[in-house]
């Protein structure tokens, strides 16, 4: 724990996209109580490809939730750059999330009544902004779907709509995205499309991005892992590969 | 399967109370209604047996004629009286009388209206067979004296010795108050008023000298009722034309002759109330058609693990069976509440109706409950064998939402039976049956309804088109939403769309008839001032004030009109009478053919359409009977068209008959060079002396007539009302399931950045959309079915309709109100969807 708390305070705060500082959530009380997350202090480097990981019930989604201000903690903070979440009403945070958080989910990415490029353009409309022409044809580019980008998500294979959500994600050249099981639907060939995407989307464009998984594979594309074990942080690894991600997993479990 | 249905039931308590709540709605109004008619019916059945307590004969003429609007009887000669009480076994014999007497308050006002209960004129006797005791002072003796009932005792502020003046048949008089009584037990039945006088006085005043409306009989106890009226009837000259009845049969009667005057109104009410269930049922369907989609993957688990079709099927129609039950029970019990309301309104109306608390039969709850139960399972037999067909493999899949099925087939019923109501409309417009009309506007409106689904996408689409330009991608996502599920947005919209046809249909056809009204009054009538009351058939202006305006300096011309009851070769109409002497430029029939001036007590004139019909044409022998049975073969003179009635005589015809004749308007002509105040004061010095009539010029009389349409138009409006409630109900239920049902999408678009404000604003606009979908083609409906009811009903054709605009922007203004109203609440719910718990529910 304390180990942890030190190599994060190594990092430069200017460079850092979102962070938690001693972050719990707790649900129920007495008896009952749950602690989701117990003083969880982590941050997520701009520019780079972050992974958290860990069995069902780590914690590791809700501690995405938390930072990406889909959820309030119970105690601690959460930094989205340098703005403090728990300071914001809620029209404050959804704005935040308009502009500055991507987020790529699992399953039931899109808008069933919307098309692809409505979908793509949504945090943009919502916003009534028309955002960077340039940009978003680059991002569309980028996943190759120029072709399909009149058709409804109902038209559109598991793995094309994903590549919307992704592009979804990246539209508003957001501080942070934020990805949950982003491939957990899909069979490998298409997951690991998705994968090489966001990797692209970090390497070549420059930006950030947070994936929950509990896929070593999926994590391997990550610069770096950060591993979470009944709501705590239970370490790190930088460049990982699939062998070892499954060994650190191996030792987390005994 | 049942106790599995049941709990599945209970499980899901929000979605049984919105369903419970359309069944309530339905059933309430339903209940309502009969438990009213129930209570009117039983409190008039105590009434008169309370009444005619101590009646055991009653003896009346057998020349009667009945107008559909109550019977009118010709009166019997009160010398009988002397050979009544002759007969063996009858201990007292008294007249009874029930004309109209109008008795004037203190501040010179009358009392009672109009339109509201009647005002009686009647006989009060010493004798224990009337029906009137005297609670205060004494029986009036004579001429100058008289008795009133308590209550208008009362409200009159008279007390006894005062002086109290009223109108009737032969003008108005003054009487010194002498005693009050009560009818029976109650101080006065339903409102009405009584002024009571001796015999000889009420005859005179009243009808005719030596007659009286009937005559009440007790008898002594040595004989039965029955055979006390058949020695009666025995003793009575055979040529007198009288009959006996036993106090039993009177009774009898004399209630189911108010309950037929009251069974319109409660008729009207029955047929609201079934407009309403109807209504109710979309709602009803709708819900559980959105239920089984959305529980579509719990019925498919169920098939998985081994439910068979049949099972499935069946728990959900034992569902409806249970929510049916309940929500009827609750609707039964709410509709006791409607019925005191509706008791309230008729006494804030002046309509009193003297219960003693509600009369809840057991066959109103038997009925409610019935027919609320037998409505919810029949409405979720389709979505019920829907649920049935759901393959065991829809479990695993995501649910699907959008199911666009082929509209072919839909559009193709639909527009058969558009088509075949057209062909019903089309012949009523030549004339045929009022019956093929009515079918044939149901054929059109259930073929709409057939179609709705296949119109909702594209009219929701074009309707959303300003809500997208200006909401931007919330508008567009409104649109969307109300676009997506064609047939939902079409039964969702069915109430308003319902309630907006009829609600447009009624007031073209009100429009129309105005129009026409306005017409036939300014052609007709060509004077400057016009007396009138509203109360055809019974009571009015007596004929005598026509003359004494007449006399007036200020008055050049008057001339009065009349109604009567009588019966017209085999039809019952009320006859126009008018007097042809002074007549003449002042009202104008619009003849045809022949000339109204100098029409003879032999002549008759009839309306052209009527004598086309009737094969009628100048010269031709019209046998008509008068109430008091006097028979005359009149010819006809001529035909008109502007005109109340299809039939008018001449006031002459009744000269020396004992058949009360009242004046409903008397057409004012004033002489040259008099002011508008000097005429009215001089005018209104005779009629406040009367008590009776409303002074108007002759452009305010107009507008007067015309907008006695309005108050029918005022009730329908009234009924209506309970429509949009349902309707607002049932926008309501959908929105809060849609809502529920698109969860996840509320939740994802709330996650990139969507505010509560703007999901507030993507629900109301969704209703808003539906809500004027519904209006838009109801608008459209109601101005087509209008347009033929008015062409097949009305000879001028097309031009007798009149489009109305303002009633249609209203309509319109108030379906996009309902559509903001009904989203608040869903809306709300929309807001407080959880992000992570509507993400995490893959």
């Amino acid at each position: 724990m304390n180990q942890t708390t030190q190599v994060t305070q190594k990092i430069d705060l200017a460079n850092v996209a979102a962070r938690a500082e001693s972050a719990s959530k707790i649900y129920g009380s007495g008896e009952s109580e749950v602690r989701a997350l117990d003083n969880v202090s982590v941050s997520f480097e701009r520019g780079k490809f972050s992974a958290i990981m860990g069995p069902s019930g780590s914690g590791k989604s809700t501690l995405m939730h938390c930072i990406a201000g889909l959820d309030a903690l119970t105690s601690g903070s959460v930094y989205i750059g340098e703005t403090d979440l728990s300071k914001l009403s809620d029209k404050e945070i959804t704005k935040l999330r308009r502009e500055k958080v991507g987020f790529i989910f699992q399953s039931f990415n899109l808008i069933p009544t919307l098309n692809a490029y409505e979908n793509i353009t949504l945090p943009l409309s919502l916003g009534k902004s028309k955002g960077d022409k340039a940009w978003i044809q680059q991002v569309i580019d980028t996943i190759s779907l120029n072709d399909r980008l009149d058709h409804r998500p109902s038209e559109l294979s598991g793995g094309q709509q994903q590549r919307v959500a992704v592009a979804r994600a990246l539209a508003t050249r957001p501080e942070i995205i934020f990805a949950d099981e982003p491939t957990g639907n899909l069979d490998s060939k298409s997951g690991g499309d998705i994968l090489k995407f966001m990797r692209r989307a970090v390497t070549d464009l420059k930006q950030t991005i947070v994936m929950v998984t509990h896929d070593a594979v999926s994590a391997s594309y990550a610069d770096r892992i950060v591993f979470l074990s009944d709501g705590h942080v239970a370490g790190e690894m930088t460049d990982p590969t699939p062998e070892k991600v499954l060994d650190f997993l191996k030792h987390l479990g005994e | 399967m049942f106790r599995l249905s049941l709990k599945m039931t209970i499980a899901r308590k929000g979605r049984l109370f919105l369903t419970s709540l359309a069944i309530i709605l339905g059933t309430s109004f339903l209940s309502g209604t009969t438990i009213f008619s129930d209570t009117i019916n039983s409190t008039f059945d105590r009434l008169f047996t309370d009444v005619f307590r101590d009646v055991d004969a009653y003896v009346r003429s057998t020349d009667s004629v009945d107008t559909g609007f109550g019977e009118q009887r010709a009166p019997s000669p009160v010398a009988v009286l002397d050979t009544i009480l002759k007969v063996k076994g009858v201990s007292a014999a008294v007249g009874d009388m029930q004309s109209y007497a109008r008795v004037i308050a203190k501040d010179g006002k009358p009392i009672g209206q109009d339109q509201g209960p009647p005002t009686f004129g009647g006989i009060a006797s010493e004798s224990s067979a009337g029906l009137w005791n005297v609670e205060d002072g004494r029986l009036p003796v004579g001429a100058k004296e008289m008795m009133l009932d308590r209550e208008t005792a009362e409200k009159g502020k008279y007390e006894i010795g005062d002086s109290v003046r009223v109108t009737a048949l032969s003008g108005t008089r003054q009487f010194t108050l002498v005693g009050i009584a009560n009818y029976g037990d109650i101080s006065s039945p339903g409102g009405a008023t009584f002024a009571l006088f001796d015999q000889p006085t009420a005859s005179e005043f009243l009808l005719k000298p030596g007659f009286v409306d009937a005559i009440l009989i007790q008898g002594d106890g040595t004989l039965s009722d029955e055979e006390l009226a058949k020695t009666i009837n025995a003793a009575l000259p055979v040529d007198a034309k009288l009959e006996t009845l036993t106090g039993a049969e009177i009774t009898e009667e004399t209630t189911s002759q108010i309950k037929t005057v009251l069974g319109f109104f409660t008729a009207f009410l029955t047929a609201f109330s079934f407009i309403a269930l109807g209504i109710g049922c979309f709602v009803i369907y709708n819900v559980f058609s959105i239920t089984a989609a959305q529980r579509q993957r719990e019925s498919a688990l169920l098939r998985a693990i081994g439910a068979s079709r049949r099972q499935v099927t069946v728990s959900l129609l034992v569902e409806a069976l249970i929510v049916g039950v309940l929500g009827s029970v609750i609707g039964f019990v709410a509709g006791i509440g409607l019925s005191r309301a509706l008791s309230a309104l008729l006494n804030a109306i002046g309509l009193e109706i003297p219960t003693k608390g509600l009369t809840i039969n057991s066959n109103a709850i038997t009925q409610t409950v019935l027919i609320g139960t037998v409505i919810t399972v029949l409405s979720a037999i389709l979505p019920a064998l829907r649920s049935g067909r759901v393959p065991p493999l829809a479990a695993m899949r995501d649910t699907a939402l959008d199911t666009v099925q082929k509209l072919t087939r839909r559009i193709a019923i639909g527009l058969v039976l558009i088509a075949a109501g057209a062909v019903g409309l089309f012949a009523s417009m030549n004339g045929a049956d009022v019956a093929i009309l009515g079918l044939g506007v149901l054929g059109v409106f259930a073929g709409v309804l057939v179609i709705g689904p296949a119109l909702s996408k594209p009219v929701a689409m074009l309707l959303g088109k300003p809500v997208s330009a200006l909401r931007g991608v919330t508008g567009s996502m409104s649109q969307q939403n109300a676009a997506r599920n064609p047939k939902r947005t079409a039964r969702t919209a069915a109430p308003v769309l319902i309630g907006v046809a009829l609600v447009t249909a009624f007031t073209a056809l009100a429009a129309s008839i105005k129009n026409e009204i306005r017409e036939s009054i300014g052609s007709s009538f060509r004077g400057d001032y016009a007396l009138s009351v509203n109360s055809r058939g019974f009571g009015g202006i007596p004929t005598s004030v026509t003359d004494q305006l007449t006399q007036l300096a200020e008055v050049d011309q008057a001339t009065g009109v009349g109604f009567i009851a009588a019966k017209v070769g085999d039809e019952s109409p009320f006859v126009l009478v008018f007097n042809p002497k002074t007549a003449d430029g002042l009202y104008d029939l619009s003849m045809v053919e022949g000339t109204q001036k100098g029409l003879t007590k032999n002549e008759i004139l009839v309306e052209a359409d009527k004598a086309l019909n009737k094969n009628l044409t100048i010269g031709s022998k019209v046998s008509v009977t008068l109430v008091d049975g006097r028979s005359t073969q009149l010819t006809v003179a001529g035909t008109y068209t502007d005109a109340y009635g299809n039939y008018a005589i001449s006031r002459e015809l009744f000269e020396g008959s004992a058949t009360p004749l009242f004046d409903s308007f008397v057409y004012i002509k004033t002489a040259e060079g008099v002011s508008d105040e000097n005429a009215r004061t001089a005018i209104s010095a005779v009629s406040q002396d009367l008590g009776i009539g409303t002074l108007e010029s002759r452009d305010e009389y107009i507008d007067t007539q015309a907008a006695q349409v309005d108050q029918f138009l005022a009730l329908i409006y009234g009924l209506l009302f309970l429509s949009v409630i349902i309707a607002i109900v049932g926008i309501i239920i959908t929105l809060l399931l849609s809502v529920f049902e698109r969860r996840r999408e509320i939740g994802l678009l709330r996650a990139v950045g969507m505010t509560r404000s703007q999901v507030r604003t993507m629900v109301r606009w969704e209703s808003v959309i539906t809500s004027l979908f519904g209006a838009v083609t109801g608008v459209v409906l109601g101005i087509l079915t209008g347009i033929v009811i008015v062409v097949s009903l009305n000879d001028s054709g097309f031009s007798a309709f009149t489009l109305p605009i303002g009633n249609t922007i209203f309509i319109l203004v108030g379906a996009f109100i309902i559509g903001v109203i009904a989203a608040v609440f869903p809306a709300w719910r929309a807001t407080r969807t959880e992000i992570i718990s509507a993400i995490a529910s893959a």
